[in-house]
């Protein structure tokens, strides 16, 4: 497995793929320090919702992981270099899950600092909701991760399908259909996030600790199912 | 290694279909230890055929074996296997020793550096292993790409065309060197749409046009059915009648017709002999001889008239 790592790390280490995560990572720390700078800021629960439901959980977080992920197997589908992984006398388990441990392994410390750092300007220092903050923005792209690794390898318009799910999915029914929340990403780290600290988004809808935890599980687990499963029955180019 | 009777790799009725295109078409045979060449024109299912013998393509009916085993979804087996594909892409990122490092760490070959180094040798890259392999050009590359399928020693090598961009002297190391791992009894098939690359490299030919096994056997046969074959050839020259009245009295023609647009088009089984006899009988007959040339020349022609046999 560490060959495999290994190499998707240096394929996934470009120069602007770090530059734009960079970029994306930094918009909810300026974004917290302009709101509460700001006379007549919104009150804390409208914060934790705009800053961190809708912009780090769903849109910022899936957006980072959306441009490593998507390339995770899709630059190698491209340039036809997966058949030198898929020749390979290791299970395909083997091939899949080095891939979304090297996505979640460059993707983790930008959204980690990016939420940490947002979370104490937020709720100045409380350490508790710190940490509820960057541990639930893990879980959340363990699982944008696992579900943009998939559709790196099922499509070769990732970039376009994914963005599409951040924006119409998450971004818009999510947060307008009460049962769409269900089925969301966003709503699942939320899920988690609560579960660490109750106090936290007392006034959004969430699913209890077991659940989000469990659900949170399905997901990186299934999608990884998935991708092992194309791997099986795909032609490799 | 397998027993002389057993065939290594079996291709069983296999077809392969995208949509309404059919790009293999019912094809069986059975390859042995030794060099095998898979001919055919460009687009006539060769590489299809292979990624299917490899297991990175499904068939659409048929089944393939490589020592007695199903060789789809199967990767204990491709330890035995080294397969090098087409697509010349590589890591660019990456010193050639890295790519073949990985590729050995892959396929869990436990002396690692020293397989390495060997694969390298056999290359004759060692002096190039610690370049960015964006800096090789494209010969390197193939044979960098070489030393990564063959670092774990395996039993049987696929090979998608694997001489191009090799020059002269890469071909003849690169015969020498395949020729010496069929003498240790592995299995090699390779692709080729040029029949003289085949013709260098392989004991065996299968013949594959439209898809379809057109013939297969030892060199020798296909290349005397190839002589055999009538060609058609042009002849420009300042008096067409005259010269058409004599050179129907050839032995190495069969027919001749003057165009509307006064060259004239002989027919011959003996191409060989014509090439002689021809530039004689212009000079015997004072007869000026502006243009020479075959009319059925290509691969496909070739092919074509293979299959019709």
């Amino acid at each position: 497995m560490g060959a495999v790592y290994t190499l998707t790390l240096r394929q996934l280490s470009g120069k602007w793929r770090l530059i734009i995560m960079t970029v994306l990572a930094a918009m909810p720390v300026v974004v917290a320090l302009l709101t509460l700078a700001e006379r007549g800021a919104p009150t804390v629960a409208e914060f934790e919702i705009i800053v961190f439901s809708t912009m780090l959980y769903g849109s910022i977080a899936p957006l980072v992981v959306l441009a490593i992920a998507a390339a995770a197997f899709g630059n190698e589908v491209e340039d036809r270099t997966l058949a030198n992984l898929t020749i390979s006398p290791v299970p395909r388990w083997q091939i899949a899950l080095p891939k979304l441990l090297a996505t979640i392994t460059i993707a983790a410390p930008f959204i980690a600092l990016s939420a940490g750092l947002t979370a104490h300007i937020a709720f100045l220092g409380d350490e508790r909701a710190t940490i509820a903050i960057i541990v639930s923005a893990l879980v959340g792209v363990a699982m944008y991760a696992s579900a943009f690794v998939w559709l790196g390898l099922v499509s070769t318009q990732a970039i376009g399908v994914g963005l599409l799910y951040i924006v119409l999915w998450e971004g818009f029914f999510s947060g307008f259909v009460s049962g769409v929340r269900l089925l969301s990403i966003r709503h699942y780290a939320i899920a988690v996030m609560h579960a660490i600290d109750g106090r936290r988004f007392a006034d959004a809808e969430h699913l209890g600790p077991a659940v989000a935890i469990t659900i949170s599980t399905l997901v990186i687990g299934g999608f990884l199912f998935a991708t092992v499963r194309r791997l099986r029955k795909m032609d490799v180019p | 290694m397998t027993s002389a009777a057993q065939p290594v790799i079996r291709v069983d009725g296999v077809s392969r279909w995208f949509g309404s295109v059919v790009a293999v078409s019912e094809v069986s045979f059975d390859i042995m230890p030794g060099i095998t060449g898979l001919l055919g024109p460009n687009g006539a299912g060769k590489t299809t055929l292979l990624r299917m013998m490899t297991g990175l393509a499904e068939t659409s009916m048929g089944t393939i074996t490589v020592f007695g085993e199903a060789v789809r979804d199967n990767p204990p087996l491709y330890r035995r296997m080294g397969v090098m594909s087409e697509h010349e892409t590589v890591y660019g990122f990456m010193k050639g020793r890295d790519f073949v490092r990985m590729m050995a760490r892959l396929r869990g070959v436990t002396d690692l550096e020293n397989a390495v180094d060997r694969a390298i040798e056999l290359v004759d890259l060692a002096d190039a292993q610690h370049r960015s392999m964006q800096t090789y050009s494209r010969g390197m590359r193939q044979r960098m790409r070489l030393a990564a399928t063959l670092v774990h020693d395996p039993d049987i090598l696929i090979l998608d065309e694997p001489l191009n961009g090799a020059d002269p002297r890469q071909r003849v190391h690169f015969k020498h060197l395949l020729q010496k791992l069929a003498a240790e009894g592995r299995t090699i098939v390779l692709s080729s749409h040029i029949l003289e690359e085949v013709e260098l490299l392989a004991d065996t030919v299968l013949l594959i046009v439209n898809g379809k096994l057109a013939a297969s056997g030892g060199f020798r046969a296909i290349r005397a059915a190839l002589n055999q074959r009538p060609y058609h050839v042009r002849v420009i020259c300042d008096t067409p009648r005259e010269l058409a009245g004599a050179i129907v009295k050839l032995p190495s023609v069969d027919a001749v017709h003057v165009d509307p647009d006064g060259a004239l088009v002989v027919l011959s089984r003996n191409v060989l002999d014509l090439q002689i006899e021809l530039p004689r009988l212009a000079q015997s007959e004072r007869i000026r001889l502006r243009r020479v040339e075959p009319l059925d020349d290509s691969l496909e022609s070739v092919f074509g008239y293979l299959v019709d046999q």
